[in-house]
Order: C-alpha cells, then sequence, then structure tokens
C-alpha cells in the first residue's frame, strides 16, 4: 500500500496538469519532464548499485537511431523500432558492460565517458550526423504521429510508470538486494556471494534498455530530428545526473522529483531569459549539481527521509521517543526486511556433496607475491571435515594473504587449491561461497547502509536459503543479536560487530569456516564466549581454520597449529609442539631472545 | 617515410602539449584523489584569458603571457579549491559528490563564458602563426614547435619543484600517503590546495600553447577532455612523469592514425586505446598494482 501511494499521486498529477495545460509552451514543459523523470529513473538502475556513468547517450542515441532508420528504411512502426531499439541498446550494454565491470569506482565511471564519442564521431564520420523523421499522417498511434500534444504526455506517463514499476521490483526482490550489497561494500559482496558481474550486467541491460525507448519518445515528442550530437551528446547525461542527484541517486523516485523541479525551472528561465542569456538552462544543471554535492549528496529523499525520522524519534515533552504528529507518521519505520523476499521461494542450488575420503581443504604450493615483494611460497596444508585448524605467524607473515587466495578474493601465483576434493582454482569468490565457504574478516566488514538483518539476508540470498528473512533472524537470536537486528550497523558495538561477521559467515551452512583474527578487539570475557559461540553454530562436520594472535586462547581451541614465518610454513603440527618448537619462537621473537626464551 | 614521418612529428609536438594538460589532472588525482572533470574546462578559460590579452588591446603575444596565465590559475585553482573541492574530499561517499562537483563546475564555467563571448570561434594568429621551416623534409609547423619547447620547460620546472622545493616534497609526500604524511606534520589542507592550484596551473598554460593553432569555443574543453584522461590513465593514475609520457603517445596516435583513416576519427582511436588500457592495465604502464583488501 505504502509503494502505491506516490504512484497514485504522480498519476493524478501528471492527469490534472495534462488537463488543464493548454499552452503548446506549457505541453511541452510537461512533456520533457516526463521525459527526463524517464530517463532518469533509466540512469538510476546502475546507480543503485553505486555505478556512475556518464555514457548512457550511447543508449540514448541508439534508440533515436534505431527507430529513425528503420522508419526511413520501410516505414517500420516507431513502436516496433523501439523495441527493436531497446533491444540492441540492451546487448550493446552487455557487451559494454562485461569488460567494463570488472572496473572499480572512478575507472568506471572514466571508461564509460568514451562510448558515446565514439559512436557519435562513427555514427557522423561514416553514417548520417543529422536524419530527419518522416511525417506519417496517416496513422496517429501506428507511427505515434499525434496531432494533439496532449497525447505524448499520455504515452510518456505510461511508460514513465512502467519504469517505475521495474524500478520498484528491482527493489524489493533479491535482485536489489544483490544491488545495494554491490554499491555498499563490493568485495564483500562478492564473499557472500553474489555475482556481481552478473547482476550488474542486468541492471545495465534494463538501464539501457529504457534509455533507448526514452529516446523514441523524446524525438517523436520533441525533437522531431535525430542529431548525432545531440542525442549520443553529453547534455544528455547532464540532465540524467542532474535529475537523479537532485532527488537522491539510486532511489526509485529520485529522478521523478528532481524532474519535476528542474525541468520546469530549466525551461521557463530559458523561455523568459534564454534569448540574452543563451546557456541559462544548461546554467540550471550545473548550478543544481554543485549544490547538490556540497549540500545534501545523497538527493532530496533521503535528506527529507532523515529529517522526518529525526523529527519521529525526537524525544517527546514527556520524553517518550516519538514526537507522534504528521510528520512522525510520515516517517519512515525502521528498515523492514521485503516482504517480497519472504515469499520468494528461489531454487536452492544443490551443493556439490563432499566424498568421503577427501579432506575439506587441500592447499598445496600456493606462492604469492606483490611486485617484488615475495609475500607467500610453497604453503601447503590440509584440513579435514570437523577438524579446527590454527594458523599462527608473526605480523606480515602471510596468513590473510593465505585466507584471500582460498576465498578467491586473490588469485595465487602458483600452486592449487582443492576444496571437497574438487579444484577451484578457477572458480571466483562468490561461486566458492555457494560450495561451501565463508569467511570472516580481519578488519570486520559490513553493509553500512543496511540493517544488521538486512546484512544477513544478503549473505543467505547469496547461498540461496530457501527462507532468506526467517533463516537470517533464526542465526541472528542464535548469536544474541535479535534486539539490534532492525537497527543501523554503526550502533553496534565490535563485539557485536563480530557476532554479525559469524551470523552472517554461517547462515550459509559452509562446511568450511575461515575465522580471521575474531579475538582482536575483544575484551576477556568475549573472547571466552566467542569460540562456544562458533561450536553453537557449526555442525560436527564443518572445518574451521583461525588466524590469530592471541596464541593462547587458540591453542586451547584448534587441535593443530600451521605456523607462518616470511610466507613459508615454519612448522606445522598438534599446538603444543608448534608452540614450542624454536623456530616459532624465533620468528617471533627474533634470534635475540632464544637464549632468554630457552631459559623460562 | 616521408609520408610517415610528417604525421609522426606533429604527432609528438602535439603530444608534448597533451601531456602538459595531462599532468595536472595528473597531478590532482595523484594527491587529493579526485577525478576533475572540469579540468579542461579550465584548459578553455586559460584559452579565453590568452586570447582576451592578445586580442583585447594589449596584444601581448601568448608565449610571453604564459607566466601571467600561470599565476592566475594558479591563484584561480586554489580558490576552487578552498571554496568547493575541499568539501568534497577524503572519505569513499565522497565520490559522487567530486564527479558532480567537478562536471558541474565546468558547465558553469563554459555557461558563463558562452554567456559573455557568445559561441563564436575566436583565434588567436600571431604574425608566425603560419610560418614553419623544412628539417630535413619534414614541415615543422613554428607555433606547434615554440607549444612543444614551452611545454617541456614547464614540466622540467614542474619536475625540479616536486622534487626539490619542501613544498613539492609535501605534495609528492601526500600522493604516496597522505595519512603517513599528515603524522609528518604535512598540513594535508594547504598542501591539496597548493596541489590543486598547480595543476589547474599546468593545464592552464596548456590551454594557451594551443591557442595559436587552436580555435577557441566555450565548449572546446569537451574536445580534450577524454585525450588527457586517456593521457593520464595511461601512464598510470596519479604518476605526474606517466601522464607526460602518456601524453605524447596520445598525440603520436592521433597524428599517425591519419596515415589510414580520416581525421575526422582520429580521436576514435585515442579512445579506443584509452578503453584497451583501463582494460588490460588500469594501473597504467607504468602504474603500481594495489593490494585486494
Amino acid at each position: 500500500m505504502r509503494r502505491l501511494v506516490p504512484f497514485i499521486v504522480l498519476v493524478v498529477a501528471v492527469a490534472s496538469l495534462n488537463g488543464w495545460l493548454d499552452q503548446r509552451f506549457h505541453v511541452r514543459v510537461l512533456t520533457l519532464a516526463v521525459v527526463w523523470a524517464l530517463a532518469g529513473v533509466a540512469w538510476n538502475l546502475m546507480a543503485k548499485a553505486g555505478q556512475i556513468s556518464l555514457g548512457h547517450s550511447a543508449f540514448v542515441g541508439i534508440g533515436a537511431y534505431g527507430f529513425t532508420i528503420l522508419l526511413r528504411g520501410g516505414g517500420t512502426s516507431p513502436w516496433i523500432g523501439m523495441a527493436i531499439g531497446m533491444g540492441v541498446a540492451a546487448v550493446v550494454a552487455l557487451v559494454i558492460g562485461l569488460p567494463t565491470f570488472r572496473l572499480r569506482g572512478f575507472y568506471f565511471t572514466l571508461a564509460t565517458i568514451s562510448f558515446p564519442l565514439i559512436m557519435e564521431l562513427l555514427v557522423s564520420h561514416y553514417g548520417d550526423p543529422e536524419l530527419t523523421v518522416p511525417y506519417h499522417p496517416e496513422s496517429e498511434w501506428r507511427f505515434m504521429e499525434f496531432s494533439d500534444p496532449h497525447t505524448y504526455v499520455w504515452v510518456g506517463l505510461g511508460m514513465l510508470v512502467v519504469a517505475l514499476v521495474i524500478s520498484e521490483l528491482i527493489d524489493v526482490t533479491s535482485f536489489g538486494y544483490a544491488l545495494r550489497a554491490i554499491r555498499d561494500n563490493e568485495v564483500l559482496a562478492r564473499a557472500v556471494g553474489i555475482r556481481t558481474v552478473a547482476w550488474k550486467s542486468a541492471a545495465f541491460m534494463i538501464s539501457a534498455a529504457l534509455s533507448a525507448a526514452m529516446a523514441v519518445l523524446w524525438v517523436k515528442a520533441v525533437l522531431r530530428v535525430t542529431v548525432a550530437e545531440e542525442v549520443f551528446g553529453i547534455t544528455v547525461v547532464i540532465v540524467m545526473l542532474s535529475v537523479a542527484f537532485v532527488g537522491g541517486v539510486g532511489q526509485t523516485w529520485g529522478p521523478v522529483v528532481g524532474a519535476a523541479f528542474l525541468i520546469p525551472l530549466a525551461m521557463f528561465l530559458d523561455d523568459s531569459i534564454g534569448e540574452s542569456v543563451p546557456g541559462a538552462q544548461e546554467l540550471v544543471y550545473a548550478a543544481a549539481l554543485v549544490l547538490v554535492a556540497l549540500l545534501i549528496p545523497r538527493g532530496i529523499l533521503p535528506a527529507i527521509e532523515r529529517g522526518c525520522r529525526w523529527v519521529a524519534t525526537r524525544p517527546g515533552r514527556s520524553g517518550e521517543p516519538g514526537g507522534r504528529g504528521f510528520l512522525g507518521r510520515l516517517a519512515v519505520p525502521p528498515q523492514q526486511p521485503s516482504p517480497f523476499l519472504r515469499m520468494s521461494r528461489r531454487r536452492v542450488r544443490p551443493r556439490l556433496p563432499r566424498p568421503s575420503d577427501a579432506p575439506v581443504l587441500e592447499v598445496e604450493g600456493i606462492a604469492k607475491s606483490f611486485g617484488a615483494n615475495r609475500v607467500l611460497s610453497d604453503v601447503a596444508f590440509r584440513i579435514d571435515a570437523g577438524r579446527r585448524v590454527g594458523i599462527i605467524g608473526p605480523n606480515g607473515a602471510g596468513k590473510t594473504t593465505l585466507f584471500n587466495i582460498i576465498t578467491a578474493h586473490l588469485r595465487a601465483d602458483a600452486g592449487r587449491i582443492l576444496f571437497k576434493g574438487m579444484k577451484v582454482d578457477r572458480m571466483r569468490a562468490p561461486r566458492r561461497y555457494e560450495l561451501g565457504m565463508s569467511r570472516t574478516f580481519q578488519v570486520p566488514q559490513g553493509f553500512h547502509l543496511m540493517s544488521p538483518l538486512d546484512n544477513v539476508v544478503v549473505a543467505a540470498i547469496g547461498a540461496s536459503i530457501p527462507h532468506p528473512v526467517a533463516a537470517s533472524m533464526a542465526m541472528l537470536e542464535r548469536v544474541g543479536l535479535a534486539d539490534s537486528a532492525l537497527g543501523e550497523l554503526s550502533a553496534l558495538t565490535t563485539a557485536e560487530i563480530k557476532s554479525l561477521e559469524l551470523a552472517r559467515a554461517m547462515v550459509s551452512e559452509p562446511e568450511l569456516l575461515l575465522l580471521d583474527e575474531p579475538l582482536a578487539g575483544l575484551n576477556e570475557a568475549e573472547r571466552a564466549r566467542f569460540f562456544t559461540t562458533v561450536d553453537e553454530l557449526v555442525t560436527p562436520q564443518t572445518a574451521i581454520v583461525v588466524i590469530e594472535h592471541s596464541v593462547r586462547s587458540l591453542i586451547q581451541y584448534v587441535e593443530s597449529v600451521v605456523a607462518l614465518d616470511e610466507g613459508r610454513v615454519v612448522v606445522q603440527g598438534p599446538p603444543a609442539d608448534v608452540v614450542s618448537d624454536p623456530r616459532v619462537i624465533k620468528a617471533y621473537l627474533g634470534s635475540r631472545w632464544m637464549e632468554h626464551a630457552r631459559d623460562q | 617515410m616521408v609520408e610517415f614521418l610528417q604525421f609522426l612529428v606533429p604527432g609528438i609536438l602535439i603530444g608534448g602539449v597533451y601531456a602538459l594538460l595531462a599532468s595536472g589532472l595528473g597531478l590532482i588525482f595523484g594527491v587529493m584523489r579526485v577525478v576533475n572533470f572540469a579540468q579542461a574546462d579550465f584548459m578553455m578559460l586559460a584559452m579565453y584569458l590568452s586570447w582576451a590579452l592578445f586580442a583585447g588591446g594589449v596584444g601581448l603575444d601568448p608565449f610571453l603571457a604564459v607566466p601571467a596565465v600561470f599565476f592566475v590559475f594558479l591563484l584561480l585553482g586554489m580558490a576552487v579549491h578552498w571554496l568547493f573541492i575541499r568539501f568534497v574530499i577524503g572519505r569513499r561517499e565522497n565520490h559522487d559528490a567530486q564527479v558532480i562537483l567537478t562536471i558541474g563546475l565546468g558547465l558553469i564555467f563554459q555557461n558563463l563564458i558562452l554567456i559573455k563571448y557568445s559561441s563564436e570561434p575566436r583565434v588567436v594568429a600571431p604574425s608566425y602563426a603560419n610560418s614553419g621551416d623544412f628539417i630535413a623534409d619534414i614541415f615543422v609547423s613554428r607555433v606547434r614547435l615554440y607549444a612543444f619547447l614551452l611545454s617541456v620547460l614547464v614540466a622540467a620546472l614542474v619536475f625540479l619543484f616536486l622534487n626539490r622545493s619542501a613544498t613539492g616534497r609535501a605534495i609528492r609526500a601526500a600522493s604516496e600517503n597522505w595519512e603517513a604524511a599528515t603524522y609528518m606534520g604535512v598540513d594535508i589542507d594547504r598542501t591539496n590546495r597548493i596541489a590543486f592550484g598547480v595543476g589547474v596551473a599546468l593545464t592552464a598554460v596548456g590551454g594557451s600553447a594551443l591557442v595559436t593553432f587552436q580555435s577557441i569555443t566555450p565548449f572546446v574543453g569537451l574536445r580534450f577532455v577524454v585525450v588527457m584522461f586517456a593521457a593520464v590513465v595511461l601512464g598510470g593514475l596519479g604518476s605526474v612523469r606517466g601522464a607526460f609520457v602518456g601524453g605524447v603517445l596520445i598525440g603520436i596516435i592521433q597524428s599517425v592514425s591519419q596515415v589510414w583513416t580520416s581525421a575526422a576519427v582520429k580521436n576514435v582511436w585515442v579512445f579506443a586505446l584509452f578503453l584497451l588500457i583501463l582494460y588490460v592495465r588500469p594501473n597504467g604502464l607504468f602504474g603500481k598494482a594495489q593490494r585486494a583488501i
């Protein structure tokens, strides 16, 4: 119901404006507002995954040129041209996206700039820099040739509503969870089974298709002629960025709010002073971008939301939280997981069984260098089902690097990894997680824009657990975090963050659990409790590898220890033997203290 | 062969200017991790300043105006940093804000100039603009040669500044590891401000080197923005020396591609190379690999 209200508001507002306005210029402003809202919604799909694209004019250009060429060539209906353009744009998005998504942060944004520039140059030079759209008055609907300009607004409104429904559907399903996880912490997302490239590609393809659809409406209703410089131009991207960032980047309704503000402002300014001030429209977008960047980088909608939440949670006069009132009711309730997710019963990919004679993990001859710096050489160890192995070594010995190689966050230079008897060297992180490998991090990682519950839900989705929300809630109860499940991540203590990491790692029911310095930052009592909690969560078959500096706590818990020094296995075996081995003492203390240690 | 060299030599010459344009962008990214999308618009502003000094009664030769341009843009860059950029530096959440802020600033520059000077192309034509010399059968345009020599000279001075002066060392320290630099008593805000000013000024000087053979419009920056990014990425984001080498390479590719394809699509080669480098060696030809986590 809550999600229906904005749709009703939008339709009522546009419909009444469309009925009321009759000056040609006003209808044109309304049309453009709808067109750019649609463009912004399309662009924003990528922003949901935190990807800022400056290349969307490539898809707008494909849509515009596609339908124009088909209409000129064979008199194809623009509707069919639109469908074909959307398909082509989606395929181009896939081709562009696959290599580009490997790039993080700035590199992605930089790479996207060049695609429309290349296309514009090629189209202008080898094709036509300008194509007129032939006039077909014989059939209004078939050729999208409406004599009444109001009809374009109806068509645009219909397309906008479809785009918004798509965007909402993405938000409430595991698709949206995956995109938000990627935006928040891509490394962690991959560690909990989110196939980042696949999800980003899907979002990019839908986004591209919607951009191409928007182009047909834009050309038919407003431009009337397809100009390469315009449809492939940077201004298209600027307007998309402006409406999306002003309203709320990554938010489904953000571009609608942004377009409702900016487009009329820019158009009326252009109309009144455009004669003497030629760049007035662009200045509106530019000023909006600068102001948003400095004042409300996430946009208007999140700013309003935060304001409402502040009003709602502000202590009232009686000291009770919640200034009830109108704003209080408007305030967004704590982030509940999507109810749609609760209903979804995803097919669980059957996890490949482990042959009874194979160890859970077998690592052989692993070597890794960063430049000239050799971090690991010829590391080998194995762990059987239900066993616990500790890894110790001084700082810089290569312990975390070894974990990163086991979970595919880094690629080894040499050696091989067998998981449940399978060679997994070529598998990426999400696949290894699906097969039953879970980890925690030395520096605890989290999705900071999500509730603790959603942090675990993402991991459950990544492992295709059938009832992700119920399973995640149960896991939080078992680690004692049920009360803070819907709070803010930043409100958790170090011990609670560690428990959350454990819950996130355990929700996939892993066969191999890798714990990287789980006791760091915990006090005596919390340390004593930690491994007890682990034992309550695991099955007798779970193999556990622990990196830990607190050797005393570690040797009470594990059955064997691997000691690393300068990237080599110095010694491995039962804990008591390893910690008394002179080579281990030397690695930790240096030879100068050897005599001293022997005396004790 | 002569035909090939006739494309290669101008390519190297224009590449020297690209190198100077790009080294400013590279310096700014290296020190404060800000990708400045307004960089090419600072270049455009500098071109207008050179034009105004030349055509507006003073009659100052654009090459002689370089010191003035440098100092004006050093101050302008520091002011823009102080007014805007410093608020969006640092945290990862600011990444989006940096992108839209610098895009917005660039647009504002373009449109203010459009309002003041209209979109009519402006040219700066000193008396020697069309002259040149034959060196072993290869025609070398005099203004392009001067532009190249100027760029090399300024680059050498910057190199000295970064390596020899205390401020320069602070800038290099900050670009290596700003957190460690603060522990060593480097005032990061000041270092960033100076680096932004110097970075903008370098690109500005590159712009005034261009005016004798590149007509000026408010939107001229768009034609250079990707060329600059390509040069910076080619040399490794954040490395000033890499940006310089990258700039020369881009100039050569742009020019030599005309042996095979029309001059109108010369930038397609640059963009394609840019993408190729991003995909194959995102850390640039000379960049270092970074740790995963």
